[in-house]
């Protein structure tokens, strides 16, 4: 089945312009199979844009997009599609059960496979009670909720996440990465954006980082952190800190210095050994409590490759650039 | 297929559940109701008008006046009294304390110059003052001729009355539409239009706003084209409309099959009296009417789905609707010139332009005849229109559906109909 087929998602050198704005430029990617993709960015670098056109919300200018294999976006799929935009809403006067049988009504899924369904899920989620309250009389998580099983309902195959933990509570966040690491288990798909390293770097197989329209990286989690490991350690200390700032500014031993306080993630120099880092910083009488040669957080890979960009601010919020 | 059902039970449930609804299907019938009895009761069906005669005659005329009136139903002579001084003030003491209605004055000049006077708290009743000239006309000019030797009888028999009566001709067929119903039925027409298509062309508009502002359309469109949104939409509205239209005529007819015993014992003798006439309707003029109204709403739905879809907020969907309420107007405000005379060059005009003839052609067809090829070539323009509009309208709604932010200029709409 992989062999067939291995992409489930294919962007192929895709444009995007508004009003002379260029949103995603020549963006090519792949999505396999059965993985979670996370496709990562500051604002503005383009990630709604590029999912919008994945899902026929917008043409791409340039280049095409295959779901599953046909050329065109996911539309004509969506009965196999969960999509989760970016900025949620639901009808605030529609009953909850009505929403959910509705919206997947709209994707074509049948009417009695939609009802039944929503009734699994707002059980599961602890809703069931309210299944015939009215949306606006639920709490702001519980809506969050409904506005999840709206997008997972029907066992999409290829899920599409827009910022799924954006605006969450722990809890809700909590349910929402469960049921994408069930969807996942069921042999889904799954494709989420975010700005939020963390997460990316828990549940991405893959993850792609694009900035400003452009891809930056494009690889599994696994060999980024190949890629960009072996040079990095983390040190954290145990109260006093000693001399250790004078260390971390030793140029011969560390080129980088990405300071927590409490821990600091380090990168050598080249040349540099850990182990004449590890006797500078006893030395200086810092008192350790880890020592670690660890390979970067994604963050920190994400920070070196678009961070001096994000900082700029001459990024256009997303959703905004639209009209320009 | 299936997706646009969806859209179209969304829009007719969530719709027809509302409170609103179930009110104005409710209050319709009351309305129509009321419009039927409320004449009848006050103007027709009312109790007769209590007056005195104040006779300063030396001849019969006063008397026989007095006898004529009576006789009418319409007033009831309390009593008939000679002049005398300060005598029509204390009769006006008794109008305005409600004892009396009013009082006639006669004389033996009335009988020569024809002038009479009628006091009342009311001069305005149509009806009232019909009789009365009628009665004194008649009892004067029967004196003349008797004083001029003529027999009673003779008089009696040249009094024949004489009736009226009009019936619509309609291509071939002569109906039971009367010309003062064909002015009733145009009318009611052209108002039952023009709320309709106002009222459920917005009620488009805002389904659509609610649905951009709300961010539920971004889904909507990763599942169906914005096309097949649009008329679902559409789809769905019409057919509450065309529901609540079904209610309305309905009770309308169950309340008009009831309406002789709900109308108070009233005198049958009296209904060729009523003001308010119950319009024959044809099965062709309601077939008429009934086409109008889908095309003249799905035209204008498509441009209110449109005016929805530029627009990011109500108070910027009211505005943007100006120019699409301001066309409906046109047609509107022009019933009474199209009623009057509708055969006039602007009457032909405007019941061909797609965007009045929904309604000015009904409004047409029921007060006076149109031949089969200017309806049918009406139609054919209306049927282009809509496509052409919708074709329009469509695209800005692909477009605007999605854009937040700055409202866009007409350069902008122009570029989103050429680039959608």
């Amino acid at each position: 089945m992989q062999a067939m087929n291995p992409s489930v998602l294919v962007v192929d050198r895709v444009t995007k312009r508004f009003a002379g704005h260029l949103a995603v430029d020549a963006l090519s990617l792949e999505v396999p199979r059965g993985v979670i993709y996370g496709l990562l960015g500051p604002n503005g670098a383009g990630k709604t844009t590029t999912i919008r056109m994945m899902l026929d919300i917008y043409e791409p200018d340039e280049g095409v997009v295959r779901v599953f294999g046909t050329e065109g976006g996911g539309r004509e799929h969506s009965a196999r599609i969960g999509y989760l935009p970016e900025e949620r809403g639901l009808y605030p006067k529609m009953r909850v059960l009505d929403v959910l049988v509705f919206l997947a009504e709209a994707k074509g899924v049948a009417r009695r496979t939609a009802r039944q369904k929503a009734l699994d899920w707002l059980e599961r989620l602890g809703l069931a009670d309210w299944r015939l309250r009215k949306v606006n009389e639920l709490s702001k998580g519980m809506q969050q909720k409904v506005q999840f099983i709206s997008a997972l309902l029907h066992d999409p195959e290829l899920a599409v996440l827009d910022e799924p933990f954006s605006g969450l509570d722990p809890v809700n966040a909590q349910v929402m990465k469960d049921a994408v690491l069930e969807l996942k288990q069921r042999g889904a798909t799954i494709l989420f954006s975010t700005h939020i390293m963390e997460q990316a770097e828990r549940l991405c197989d893959h993850v792609c980082i694009i900035a400003k329209g452009t891809k930056r990286l494009d690889d599994t989690l696994g060999r980024v952190k190949e890629t960009y490991g072996g040079r990095h350690v983390t040190v954290a200390f145990d109260g006093a800190r000693g001399g250790a700032e004078g260390v971390f500014a030793d140029r011969r031993l560390v080129a980088k210095t990405d300071d927590f306080g409490h821990y600091a993630e380090l990168e050598l120099a080249s040349g540099a050994d850990a182990q004449n880092l590890l006797r500078a910083l006893v030395a200086s009488e810092a008192r350790l409590a880890r020592f670690e040669l660890t390979a970067p957080s994604l963050h920190k890979i994400f920070i070196d490759l678009v961070g001096a960009e994000a900082a700029r601010a001459d990024v256009v919020p997303e959703g905004h650039a639209a009209h320009a | 297929m299936r997706k646009v059902l969806a859209i179209v039970r969304r829009e007719f449930v969530e719709r027809v559940r509302t409170k609103w609804f179930w009110v104005s299907a409710l209050l319709g019938p009351v309305f129509f109701g009321a419009l039927i009895f409320f004449p009848l009761l006050f103007a027709g069906g009312g109790s007769s008008k209590r007056i005195v005669l104040v006779d300063d005659t030396q001849s019969s005329f006063g008397a026989r006046v007095a006898d004529s009136l009576d006789s009418s139903g319409v007033f009831k002579v309390l009593r008939r009294v000679t002049p005398r001084p300060g005598l029509l003030d204390s009769l006006a003491l008794e109008v305005r304390g409600r004892r009396l209605d009013g009082f006639l004055i006669v004389t033996d000049a009335t009988v020569d110059s024809g002038v009479a006077e009628y006091r009342s708290s009311n001069v305005s009743s149509l009806r009232d003052i019909g009789t009365l000239k009628d009665v004194v006309g008649r009892i004067a000019v029967n004196i003349r001729l008797e004083r001029a030797g003529v027999s009673p009888e003779v008089v009696h028999q040249a009094q024949l009355p004489l009736a009226l009566e009009t019936r619509k001709i309609s291509g071939s067929t002569t109906t039971g539409e009367s010309s003062g119903q064909s002015f009733t039925l145009a009318y009611a027409m052209a108002i039952l239009l023009f709320m309709a298509i106002a009222v459920y062309g917005v009620n488009v508009m805002s389904s659509v706003l609610e649905e951009k502002t709300n961010r539920v359309v971004e889904v909507l469109i990763s599942s169906l084209r914005p096309f097949q949104l649009m008329v679902g939409k559409v789809l769905g509205v019409g057919a509450v409309s065309l529901f609540q239209f079904a209610i309305w005529a309905v009770s309308a007819v169950l309340i008009l099959r009831h309406r002789t015993p709900a109308g108070g014992g009233m005198p049958a003798a009296d209904a060729d009296r009523t003001p308010f006439e119950l319009p024959h309707v044809s099965f062709g003029t309601v077939a008429i009417f009934g086409t109008y109204f889908v095309g003249g709403f799905l035209l204008y739905s498509a441009m209110f789905a449109a005016v929805g879809a530029m627009s990011s907020s109500e108070q910027e969907a009211r505005q943007a609707q100006q120019p699409v309420i301001f066309v409906l107007m046109i047609a509107y405000v022009s019933i009474w010139a199209l009623s009057g005379n509708p055969d006039s060059a602007y009457a032909m005009t405007i019941s061909f332009v797609p965007f009045t003839a929904p309604i000015a052609m009904p409004v047409r067809w029921a007060a006076s005849i149109v031949p089969g090829v200017q309806l049918f070539g009406s139609l054919a323009l209306l049927v282009v229109g809509i496509v052409a509009v919708s074709w329009v309208a469509s695209r800005i709604y692909r477009v605007g559906i999605l854009v937040t932010g700055r409202r866009p200029s007409l350069k902008d709409l122009l570029r989103w109909v050429r680039e959608a």
